[in-house]
């Protein structure tokens, strides 16, 4: 990277922080939002609904995600391609594996009744752990694009960062995970 | 009026109707206009543009454009407010309903907003030495999003579907049950869109301000106006960030059928939190930026430095920083107990001490100056009384026993009108007659522009100083109408009076723009003897500006450098510029949002999932034409 | 026309019965003593500002004589920016002391951690009128009856959205809440009428939302609760 390039992709990762920021103050708020309405007076309570083997599975796959996209940065970094390449899939499947369980999920509650409305633990319950869903299958998406842009030749140095920034991303929505688990799941699984 | 349009039978009130009718005969004047001056070509190089100065253009634009519109609405809330008792037109009751809600939310989200991101935008990469604010395309996509929450929430009043609950949105009111129609949803929607338009914005700014800036302009040497904006920016960030999750929360109550704030769990106070905790930072968002406009204008025309200038920016930021600990000022009669209300009655008025500094230290910019009373210092000083006088009734109103008889009274709507419409309102008249010459390269008709300062400022204390006793003589607010006691009669007439004022002044700024499109008198760079880098470039400033780059010695190194009767020194040594794109891009990625949102709002889900598939699809488009790729090396 | 030309002697005239101000029960009264009290320390402020703001703005104006004066580079000056920080702090301080001591004294709590004795009054606000309960059962609607003297408490619930109680001679107000009962005390009232209003935004009939407030002696007040 040359210093007009270096200059541009640190505009570019700053604005992505404060963008990771605004993200967070997000989740914070839900986060807050599920504290208070859970448990809720009637209706499903965590406890009796929450199934450790979906959580568990699931995070091992995305949590698991986070590292072999690392491992594929640094393949791509070290020149090694075919690794790269198989990093990238890797994290691109485990998150589709994760948005599985997490569909899995919400369409056994819905099955059993457990809907939007049916309290406002649900309520809360669907809008955090629902954008968060989101967010990964947005990350998806955007993987996919990276294949694109991986096979369309663009310069290495803006792949490379469009790679990082996308990293940021996913990195970010693990850490989200980890807040969910701890706040959503853990109290009512123990 | 009824009538029936392809079998559907539909009920027009004649507000509407008029409104119908005034907008397409308009529109029917513009698209002649544009055809005859074969002006096409113009609107389709600023709906593609990322240029700093068009986009603040675009947003100017529009934001006086809806300053007509809200305060048309003013207009009609004032005639009907005019007697005791009074029936006029069509608002009373819901209507009424309508027009407070409206007016309360075009002018903090469509007027004062956009008036001054749009000056932000034209004004602080100038000031800063930055050739255009860090992320072009992504500026352009928020004032597309800006503009299509606008028009989203502006299309309501046409389909006669108003929302009717407060620009607070007060749950349950705004919850399904009690709101049933679409009108709340217009507001949501309105709302998100442009608030995350706003967000991006201020993301853009932070960037420029603290990585764009010129050789030697340090943050310290920056000029107050580009101080207050990297302040405001900040608060963007975090208070309209929780408005979009209290949006997102409230839509989920309306139309997935969620219990958030209402029900017999939900908990209409949450709402109340949320709302405040972006409202009250809000109005400093509102007033910040006018405060940095101020010190800018008041310093150049004194031909002093500002007074002060780190305590300046220190208590800017204090005032931010304290802007979020002070929102349930907004709820002391909502049963938070003793603790909770003391806590923010003393915060809030320790935020007095920060604002008191500022008066002073513009007071004293001023001493042992030289004072030109040209129109945007007129407006400035303007600011400073009237300011005060809404800043003394914040702190009556944060003694939380007598907010007890305050709270929802017409001496609210006037304190709060004395601050806003004294800071932002002032403040962006002072930055359009400061900065006029830089954005068109014509300067305004001093003449005309004193009266339309005069005829404001009385026509603004003439409608909102009687608030004051209206409200302590038991007059709500929200309310259409009143009966005749305790003067109630004529403080109300006279409040009317002054609003139509008012009125009559804005045509005084219409006259005078248009005076200037005719016989207007080309400026040089630097009509005000200025001090700050906006005023070494050319006027109107151009697309590539700071070739080459000064480099900056000190604040106010412009001025200085004049006064010592030598030129700026220069540099090659320059960072990175801004890559600049011509993209239709942003203006489509704000329609598909608009479209969303409709569908979202009529259960046409199918418009929804469409919406949101080309959504995608031109993310994608931007990622394949990023227009970084022509500028990096090729791949071997 | 004329009603407007003496509109300002009216104004002075008024100041002294302003339905806040004029106040007529003993929360009222401190109610009104703040809102004098902290009018009168405003108004310090807003004669200082306003005296120093006339004299620079024609001290230091623009003059032929002063036209190519270049002013002398002053910074700052510690002192002075010292002095208005510790100035404002004062001010407020003597403000915040009865601040604190009322709110205290008058901030409506839930009904579950009220420990106050005296009259209650169940009120009921639903879109868009005011139903007042007695204690043993008597109920009206849009009029509330209370006993001179003595302490009045209000049990506040609302049937759907956010009302707000306010009867500005008596005092006020306290926001109706659909999911939570507050109290709010209204010490000794004085006997008369009084117009009450709901100062909440709630819907189409917000602004008729009004009642009557009528304070009476406690014998009056005894025979109301058993007329049929
Ligand atoms: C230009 C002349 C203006 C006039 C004559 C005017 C008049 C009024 C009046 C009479 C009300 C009270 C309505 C009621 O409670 O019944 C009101 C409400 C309001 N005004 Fe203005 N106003 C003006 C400008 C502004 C400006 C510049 C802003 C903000 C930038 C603003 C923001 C608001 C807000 C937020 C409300 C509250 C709406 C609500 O209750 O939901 N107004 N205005
Ligand atoms: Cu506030
Ligand atoms: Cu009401």
């Amino acid at each position: 990277m040359n210093r007009a390039e270096q200059a541009l992709f640190n505009d570019k990762k700053m604005g992505f922080f404060i963008y990771l920021g605004v993200e967070a103050i997000m989740f914070a708020v839900l986060f807050a939002t599920y504290l208070i309405f859970t448990p809720a007076s009637n209706g499903p309570q965590p406890s009796e609904i929450f199934e450790a083997k979906t959580v568990i599975l699931s995070s091992f796959f995305l949590l698991s995600s986070s590292g072999t996209l690392w491992l594929g940065e640094r393949a791509l970094k070290s020149e090694k391609q075919n690794i790269f390449l198989t990093g990238l899939g890797i994290t691109m499947l485990f998150a589709i594996i994760f948005l599985g369980f997490e569909v899995y999920e919400f369409a056994s509650f819905v099955r059993e009744g457990h809907g939007m409305g049916v309290n406002v633990f649900m309520s809360s319950y669907y809008v955090l752990v629902g954008l968060h869903a989101a967010h990964v299958a947005f990350g998806i998406g955007w993987m996919a694009v990276l294949f694109v842009q991986y096979f369309r030749q663009i310069p290495l140095t803006l792949f490379t960062e469009k790679l990082s920034i996308f990293s940021y991303y996913w990195h970010f929505v693990d850490v989200v995970w980890v807040f969910i688990i701890g706040i959503v799941y853990l109290p009512y699984l123990l | 009026m009824k009538f029936t349009l392809f079998g559907v039978n539909i009920m027009l009130p004649s507000d509407v109707l008029a409104a119908w009718v005034f907008t397409l005969l308009l529109g029917a004047v513009v698209v002649f206009l544009v055809l005859k001056k074969k002006r096409l070509g113009l609107i389709w190089e600023y709906m593609v543009t990322t240029n700093h100065r068009k986009i603040g253009i675009l947003y100017i634009l529009f934001g006086i454009i809806y300053f007509f519109r809200a305060g048309l609405d003013a207009l009609f809330i004032r005639t009907q407010l005019a007697f005791p008792n009074n029936d006029f037109w069509v608002f009373q009751g819901e209507k009424y309903n309508e027009v407070f809600t409206t007016h309360g939310t075009m002018m903090i989200f469509f007027v004062a907003m956009p008036l001054l991101l749009g000056l932000m935008n034209t004004v602080v990469p100038l000031q800063i030495g930055a050739r255009d604010l860090a992320f072009p395309f992504l500026n352009a996509v928020g004032f597309w999003l800006f503009f299509f929450g606008s028009i989203f929430f502006n299309i309501s009043f046409f389909l006669n579907m108003t929302p009717e609950i407060g620009w607070t949105g007060y749950a349950p009111l705004s919850t399904e049950q009690f709101t049933p129609g679409a009108g709340s949803d217009f507001y949501i929607f309105g709302l998100q869109i442009s608030g995350l338009g706003t967000i991006f914005t201020a993301l853009n700014l932070i960037v420029t301000i603290v990585r764009h800036r010129a050789p030697g302009m340090k943050m310290t040497r920056m000029p107050l106006f580009a101080w207050t904006s990297l302040i405001t920016s900040f608060l963007i960030l975090i208070a309209f960030t929780v408005l979009a999750i209290a949006l997102y929360l409230l839509m989920f109550d309306r139309l997935f059928g969620a219990g958030f704030f209402s029900g017999t769990e939900g908990n209409p106070i949450y709402w109340q939190h949320l709302f405040w905790i972006f409202g009250h930072p809000e109005v400093y968002i509102l007033a910040l930026p006018a405060f940095g406009i101020f010190s800018d204008v008041i310093s150049t025309f004194s031909r002093k430095r500002v007074f002060g200038y780190p305590i300046m920016v220190l208590s800017v930021a204090l005032i931010g920083f304290l802007g979020f600990m002070v929102w349930a000022h907004h709820m002391f009669t909502v049963g938070l107990g003793p603790m909770a209300n003391t806590f923010f009655a003393i915060t809030t008025m320790l935020i007095a001490v920060p604002t008191g500094i500022k008066v002073f230290n513009w007071l004293f910019t001023m001493r042992l100056g030289v004072i030109r009373f040209t129109t945007p210092m007129l407006f400035s000083l303007g600011f400073i009384p009237s300011f005060v006088m809404g800043g003394v009734t914040g702190v009556m109103l944060s003694v939380s026993a007598a907010d007890f008889q305050f709270h929802d009274t017409h001496f609210v709507v006037a304190h709060f009108h004395y601050v806003i419409i004294a800071s932002t309102i002032l403040g962006i008249f002072a930055g359009l007659y400061y900065w006029y010459p830089k954005i068109t390269g014509y300067v305004l008709d001093e003449k005309l522009g004193r009266w339309h300062f005069w005829t404001f400022l009385i026509g603004f204390h003439l409608t909102f100083f009687p608030m004051h006793i209206t409200g302590l003589e038991g007059m709500p607010r929200r309310v259409y109408t009143y009966d005749d006691s305790g003067g109630l009669a004529e403080l109300n007439f006279m409040s009317t009076i002054g609003a139509f004022l008012m009125g009559v002044s804005m045509l005084f700024a219409i006259w005078n723009v248009y005076k200037t499109y005719k016989e207007g008198r080309k400026v040089g760079n630097d009509p005000w003897d200025g001090r700050t880098l906006e005023w070494s470039v050319a006027s109107p400033a151009p697309e590539h500006t700071f070739d080459p780059m000064p480099v900056v010695e000190g604040i106010d190194s412009f001025w200085f450098a004049k006064s010592a009767g030598k030129k700026m020194p220069v540099t090659d040594q320059v960072r990175a510029t801004p890559l600049e794109v011509q993209s239709i891009l942003p203006f489509l990625i704000g329609s598909t949002l608009f479209f969303l949102s409709l569908g979202l709002t009529f259960s046409w889900y199918w418009l929804s999932i469409l919406s949101a598939f080309i959504l995608f699809t031109l993310l994608v488009v931007r990622s394949l034409k990023d227009e970084r790729e022509d500028h990096y090396g090729r791949r071997k | 026309m004329k009603r407007l030309l003496v509109m300002p002697f009216l104004l002075l005239l008024t100041g002294c019965n302003i339905k806040v101000l004029d106040s007529r029960s003993d929360t009222a009264n401190d109610q009104a003593f703040l809102i004098i009290y902290s009018f009168s320390l405003m108004l310090i402020v807003v004669l200082v500002v306003s005296i120093l703001f006339i004299r620079f703005v024609f001290k230091y104006r623009y003059t032929e004589e002063r036209k190519d004066n270049i002013p002398p580079d002053v910074k700052g000056n510690k002192w002075l920016e010292t002095a208005w920080v510790i100035g404002p702090l004062l001010l407020l301080a003597i403000l915040a002391v009865p601040t604190i001591m009322m709110t205290y004294d008058q901030s409506p709590v839930l009904s579950t951690e009220s420990e106050q004795e005296g009259t209650s009054v169940q009120v009921t606000a639903e879109q868009f009128n005011w139903t007042f309960e007695h204690a043993n059962g008597k109920t009206e609607q849009n009029r509330l009856v209370i006993p001179e003297g003595g302490t009045i408490l209000l049990h506040l619930k609302s049937e759907d959205v956010i009302h707000s109680f306010w009867v500005p001679r008596l005092g006020g107000k306290v926001d109706v809440m659909p999911d939570r009962e507050l109290v709010y005390e209204i010490k000794n009232p004085q006997i008369g009428t009084y117009e009450g209003k709901c100062a909440e935004y709630c819907g189409l009939g917000h602004t008729n939302m009004k009642f009557e407030a009528e304070v009476v002696s406690a014998d009056e007040y005894a025979s109301y609760l058993n007329e049929k």
